[in-house]
């Protein structure tokens, strides 16, 4: 293909550079090309889009692995550059995000003179604290574990400010369920309740987990279009991965009847219900059953029977 | 329609602060009142007044009024928070007491006659630039009055505010005042006090921050004015 002249500019129409690019160079290539001009940051933090159509705020973003061609450039076209920010890795906050509740929770079972040194009395804690301790770790150790060896990744970075957004908010949450938790006032609820209510709340993680298998399993690797998921609870929920999720917590709460525990769970399950009717939406667009696609079938969004 | 509406909306408060204005300056100044005298005179519009102010978290919600959602939300709870969740639960110590240097006039001392004059002048001019922009026409004393007044009303309106605290704060610990102890069956704890100092803690980063957005929007607006006014 015929090299042409390719015009990166800012939003406000500044030209930043120019470049001879040919229609099969991968848009990744272009993205390292810029960098090296020593004007523009790593390819990482680049956002490229077409110039936005008339009437609209945004234009199509190129993907990395795409080549140009796919986008209909031509000989002084321009795109649009838009700097990220510092962008960290996907994998490294979410390692952070859950070493520290692993951490943080248990701190309060072992040290509490350290946390409630207004109490005196030498602290007894029931055995459905310790379990509760025990399920706390397992599951952020899951989650560690899935994160590295079962998770792939649609995006290779996110903004380094999600670092301390996303830390803030799990490990504040730890500190405030495991403080109540773990309260030398603490009453322990009802022997069947806390027993039953773990015994399906591992079930629930189990379930999770093999949802996590399903989903990383759907995509083989470098492939990056949407497919529909299926089996086990796929077949009837969209996001069975984050139903799973929110029961376990919903019987995590049950189990250890402590109200900052529910309030856990509630705000859990409010932003994945925001992520799961995107993503409802997402493939329901996609997979509309015409031009021979698929029509994506009658499933709930996260739960059943309400949404 | 949603103008009329606004129209009526910001001229009923402005008339309602107006009368909290004009009694505490007939009874703090021309008569020499105390705090409580204030608070006997203003009671019933004060708290009709400062509680409508919800309405405007929902003005704003619904996309009515153009001010960010965040900034009024924090303003009006703020607000609130001071007058049912300290003056009106503790109201004696509230009315009783007052920061200031000694030696000087009791109206230059922190407590609630200058939290009255404060918020009572604050809203006065807010409310009739709001009132009168609905209506077509803003003269220019208004707009100045509602870009300028805040230089010196917010410190004195947030120091009164947070003399208010200061005062109740002693009843609110010692009477564990709206809080729940453990044990109970939901293994959970409010400390109200605690509460308290986390809202006067989130006061420290606000105040700047409100400071800096009312001073940009006045450089752009009475240089706006003043463009405008030489061509």
């Amino acid at each position: 293909m015929a090299p042409f002249k390719l015009a990166i500019q800012s939003r406000s129409g500044r030209v930043i550079a120019s470049l001879d690019v040919s229609g099969d160079e991968a848009v990744m290539e272009v993205k390292k090309r810029l960098h090296a001009t020593g004007k523009v940051p790593h390819p990482c933090r680049q956002r490229l889009t077409l110039l936005p159509p008339p009437g609209e705020k945004r234009g199509r973003v190129l993907d990395d692995d795409k080549p140009l061609s796919e986008y209909g450039l031509a000989d002084g076209s321009a795109i649009l550059f838009k700097d990220l920010g510092p962008q960290i890795g996907y994998a490294t906050v979410f390692f952070w995000e859950y070493f520290g509740p692993m951490v943080v929770y248990p701190l309060f079972l072992l040290f509490p003179q350290i946390f409630y040194p207004w109490n005196k009395a030498p602290v007894q804690h029931s055995l459905v604290q310790q379990v509760a301790c025990a399920y706390w770790v397992f599951h952020y150790a899951k989650r560690i574990a899935e994160t590295y060896l079962v998770h792939r990744f649609g995006h290779a970075t996110m903004p380094i400010f999600n670092l301390f957004k996303n830390c803030s908010y799990y490990w504040g949450f730890a500190a405030f369920v495991s403080y109540f938790a773990n309260h030398p006032l603490y009453s322990p609820p009802a022997d069947l309740q806390w027993k039953l209510a773990f015994a399906l709340a591992m079930a629930c993680q189990i379930s999770n987990f093999y949802c996590h298998i399903i989903l990383a399993n759907l995509r083989a690797p470098g492939d990056k279009g949407y497919k529909i998921p299926r089996g086990f609870l796929f077949n009837y929920i969209t996001c069975a991965n984050y139903s799973a999720e929110i029961w376990g917590w919903a019987l995590f709460a049950i189990g250890t009847q402590c109200l900052p525990a529910l309030l856990f769970m509630l705000a859990g399950a409010g932003q994945m219900a925001i992520w799961a009717a995107a993503k409802h939406a997402r493939l329901r667009k996609i997979f509309d059953g015409k031009d021979g696609r698929e029509k994506y079938p009658r499933r709930w969004i996260m739960l059943p029977p309400f949404f | 329609m949603g103008s009329a509406y606004l129209a009526a909306y910001n001229l009923s408060l402005f008339a309602a602060w107006g009368l909290i204005l004009g009694l505490t300056v007939r009874v703090a100044i021309m008569e020499g009142g105390s705090s409580a005298d204030v608070y006997k005179a203003v009671d019933l519009p004060l708290k009709v007044a400062q509680s409508a102010a919800f309405l405007e978290i929902v003005h704003s919600a619904l996309g009515i009024v153009r001010s960010p959602l965040f900034i009024t939300t924090t303003q009006v709870f703020s607000r609130l928070w001071i007058l049912w969740g300290i003056v009106v639960p503790v109201l004696q110590p509230c009315l009783a007491g007052s920061v200031g240097i000694p030696g000087t006039p009791p109206l230059a001392h922190l407590g609630f006659t200058t939290l009255m004059l404060a918020w009572a002048s604050s809203e006065v001019i807010r409310y009739s630039f709001f009132g009168l922009k609905e209506l077509g026409a803003v003269p220019y004393v208004s707009m100045w009055l509602r870009y300028s007044g805040f230089i010196v009303l917010y410190p004195v309106g947030v120091a009164s505010e947070l003399t208010m605290v200061w005062l109740a704060m002693p009843t609110i610990s010692k009477t564990r005042m709206w809080s729940i102890h453990m044990p109970n069956a939901a293994n959970f704890a409010v400390d109200y006090t605690i509460v308290c100092w986390i809202v006067v803690l989130l006061y420290l980063p606000g105040l700047p921050k409100l400071y800096m957005y009312m001073l940009t929007q006045r450089g752009k607006v009475l240089a706006g004015d003043a463009k405008s006014k030489q061509q």
